[in-house]
């Protein structure tokens, strides 16, 4: 069921108890948790925090802690899958679910006593209603046969003509319930058809600490990571992005308002969140502009960098802007402060020539000490970097715990780690994304186009963890939008493939919706690639809580793509 | 130190037991230390003391600023508590009531109330005590016993309630480094014209703790070398330093 009053139904009920923390692997959730953690601290609720990266570790964590918590909180999984069928639960278990999967199994929905939902019940959803879907009365048919038997003992006459009666009344019935049942499968298929994404976890569990006035400037600013981090893994829609910042500028505005004073200005060392219309350049500040140009998806996909063309224009584009060579190379913080100064204008001036109309976007930058300026989007490629590092000896659990702690202030050593990492992730797939296109590599097999990695490939490694594999996606499907000629293809959607673990010979599977303008984000792959498994037997585990990743065994490769062809088709 | 283990609410009776017991710890270390809290460079007779246990820690140090009174006002509301140390208390929201340090900082940091700066901590206060400093040569009263510590603390976790913290920061800082700049002074003359008294009036625990190892150590270091010439008179009485 949908909670309405957050502070009453969920947290004064926590407050008291010990509660199991289970959080999703992904940047949204590890702030939302984060924002949990301190108001827990604030309450000194007693918690564990158990970092899970699938299904199967969602029910090993479950059953390892079931006997001791009655409470547990999820974060970011849980709602997309009928979890008392999963987990198979004692019937005192109470769930919490923060999630921004979509869409919520509608038993989930309309369980009352054992599944909270810390989700708006107006949240984009579309629930159908529960007259659709439950029918209590199975029993009505026995009893009335029942019935009918006991009055049948009655004169053989009227006994015949009751029993006409009763007979078609039955066939009435059955024809009804086939009725019933038809439209109610074909109204579950148009609900859980496709797969998309709500609002934050993050901004969800900020408005809880808003209502408690308990809200600081940090669980402010984890709040607007969590919702830059939908933003740049590509999973709400732009207006949907818009509308979210607005609400979150709202809170921005009143935390200056309510510190900043003239005469008592703060120390240097306070936390200051702006408003800034910023350049959508991934990391400038922490790297060169020009490398930073070179490797944002942005503008590499519209220069279209991988050819010889597109590195003259790059070049045309500096020039028309004024911008020495050398000074563009050089670290930013050490450019020319005159060319610091007007930059953001000055690159939308020329980026407009160009035909970069959205070169600048609505975000959130953090400052605090002197010489510490981060953007939203800086630490989540950072924070996402260091949770999917591939570093050898270094488990999920201990990546997720080094990503968590890099969003606190005090860790800045670690962000900076998270940072390089993310700038050698980035050049990587900006790598990966010009092989792929300069040799052919994406192939249009009808419905969908498709790409595979081969296990040569430089920093394959790196592609073997779902966000990483998804981000390489979506920069490579718009790469290939700009590059191709065929407009048929440039309506399709992607499908990639990765090797994931060599020695087990298994692969990791990634499909995204099409790319356009005015795309919403709807990925019906899940349901497909579910389909496609059965219908073939191949081995599949969809464990990740995006039913559209999910892990293929190398040799069932190919059986699975025909199967997804004709199923398509 | 004491695992915090128990399950503490405000508005609990658990808070003052835990609370008892975290107090019961300090007064018990206070009591360790007190021997050697003396302002008095006392040098054992025929004892030497090893160097390494001569100073205190300044965790140490301010582990006991910690229990100096600052004026917070909370937001939540509690009935008096009574703890081994003294009775705190009754809070209510927006009033101000006067707690240790170290229970301001741990509500501060659970967003439970809001500190008040101290009086001394004031901008033009410093500035007038910084020029007196520099004016004088002996110490001039402090703000505080412990200005340093306090300052240190109450800027790291409660910055947002103190007004122009940086030059308060600043401000301190001038002060002690003109301070410990006469100490070393005083040390240096003190220890080279084997002088046998010292006028120590107004100096902070902190203060001391810096010089104290150096010191006694260059004044056994003295001790040696004196009854090193003369081999005969081991038994020689000294005066006490």
């Amino acid at each position: 069921m949908f909670i309405t009053d957050i502070r009453k139904d969920f947290y004064e009920v926590v407050a008291n108890q010990r509660v199991a923390l289970l959080v999703a692997a992904d940047i949204d959730a590890l702030c939302a948790c984060k924002i949990l953690q301190v108001l827990f601290h604030c309450d000194q609720v007693q918690y564990t925090l158990v970092p899970v990266t699938g299904w199967q570790d969602l029910s090993t964590a479950f059953l390892e802690h079931k006997e001791q918590f009655r409470y547990f909180v999820l974060i970011n999984c849980g709602a997309n899958v009928d979890l008392l069928e999963m987990l198979q639960p004692d019937d005192d278990s109470v769930f919490f679910i923060c999630d921004t999967h979509r869409p919520v199994d509608v038993v989930n929905v309309y369980n009352d006593s054992q599944i909270k939902l810390l989700i708006k019940q107006d949240d984009d959803l579309g629930v159908p209603s529960y007259d659709d879907i439950f029918q209590d009365d199975d029993e009505g048919e026995e009893g009335d046969s029942g019935n009918e038997s006991e009055e049948g003992s009655e004169p053989s006459g009227k006994r015949r003509r009751f029993d006409e009666g009763a007979v078609e009344r039955r066939i009435e019935r059955r024809r009804a319930k086939r009725d019933w049942e038809a439209r109610r499968r074909e109204i579950l298929f148009d609900y859980e058809q496709y797969e998309y994404h709500g609002t934050s976890a993050s901004v969800m569990l900020f408005e809880l600490a808003w209502v408690l006035t308990k809200d600081t400037k940090d669980m402010l600013w984890w709040a607007v990571i969590g919702l830059t981090d939908q933003w740049v893994h590509d999973k709400i829609t732009h207006m949907k992005y818009v509308t979210d910042i607005a609400t979150m500028q709202r809170h921005v505005s009143r935390h200056n308002h309510r510190n900043e004073d003239e005469e008592n200005s703060l120390s240097i060392d306070c936390m200051r969140i702006s408003f800034e219309y910023d350049l959508r350049l991934t990391l400038y500040q922490h790297w060169s502009l020009y490398e930073s140009i070179c490797n944002s998806v942005y503008t590499s996909c519209n220069f279209k960098l991988w050819t010889l063309n597109g590195q003259k224009k790059l070049q045309e584009f500096l020039a028309d802007m004024g911008l020495p060579l050398k000074q563009v190379r050089q670290k930013f913080h050490s450019m020319d402060m005159s060319i610091k100064e007007n930059l953001r204008d000055v690159i939308e001036e020329s980026s407009n020539k160009y035909g970069m109309k959205d070169i600048r976007i609505q975000t959130f930058g953090v400052h605090f000490g002197f010489k510490n300026r981060f953007l939203a989007s800086d630490m989540v490629h950072a924070t996402t970097a260091l949770l999917e590092s591939t570093e050898k000896d270094e488990s999920a659990s201990d990546n997720f715990i080094k990503a968590l702690d890099s969003l606190s202030r005090s860790n800045l050593d670690r962000l900076h780690s998270g940072i390089d990492l993310a700038k050698k992730k980035l050049m990587a797939i900006q790598q990966t994304v010009a092989s792929c296109i300069c040799t052919n590599l994406i192939v249009s097999q009808g419905p969908f186009l498709y790409c595979y990695l081969m296990e040569g490939t430089p920093d394959v490694k790196l592609f073997s963890k779902p966000l990483a594999l998804t981000l390489l996606c979506k920069y490579l499907l718009k790469a290939f939008v700009q590059s191709t000629r065929n407009k048929r293809c440039k309506l399709l959607p992607l499908i990639m493939a990765a090797p994931k673990d060599v020695e087990k010979g298994s692969v990791i599977v990634v499909g995204i919706p099409p790319e356009s303008e005015t795309s919403d984000k709807k990925n019906f792959f899940g349901r497909a690639f579910e389909k496609a498994a059965e219908s073939t037997s191949s081995r599949t585990l969809h464990d990740n809580f995006d039913t559209s990743i999910i892990t293929l065994k190398t040799e069932d490769r190919s059986k699975f793509l025909d199967a997804l062809i004709t199923l398509l088709s | 130190m004491v695992q915090s283990g128990h399950h503490v609410t405000v508005g609990d009776v658990a808070l003052s037991s835990y609370v008892s017991l975290v107090r019961s710890c300090t007064l018990q270390r206070g009591k360790k230390q007190t021997g050697r809290t003396e302002l008095g460079l006392k040098y054992w007779k025929n004892k030497v003391i090893e160097p390494n246990k001569a100073a205190m820690d300044p965790s140490e140090v301010e582990f006991l600023a910690e229990k100096e009174m600052v004026k917070i006002i909370p937001n939540f509301s509690l009935d008096k508590i009574y703890l081994i140390g003294g009775d705190l208390g009754p809070f209510n929201p927006g009033l101000p009531v006067d707690v240790p340090v170290w229970l301001a900082l741990n509500l501060k940091q659970r967003q439970k109330c809001r500190i008040v700066p101290p009086a001394w901590m004031d901008v033009e206060k410093l500035e007038e005590m910084r020029e007196l400093e520099r004016k004088e040569d002996t110490f001039t009263p402090v703000p505080s016993p412990y200005y340093m510590e306090l300052t240190k603390v109450l800027l790291n976790y409660a910055s947002d309630n103190i007004p122009k913290a940086d030059e308060i920061r600043t401000l301190v800082k001038d002060i002690w480094d003109t301070r410990i700049a006469k100490l070393r002074l005083s040390a240096d003359s003190f220890i080279s014209q084997l002088e046998a008294h010292a006028k120590l009036d107004n100096l902070t625990l902190m203060e001391i703790n810096t010089i104290r190892a150096f010191l006694l150590d260059s004044l056994n270091c003295m001790y040696k070398l004196r009854s090193n010439l003369q081999p005969g008179s081991s038994k020689k009485q000294f005066t006490d330093y």
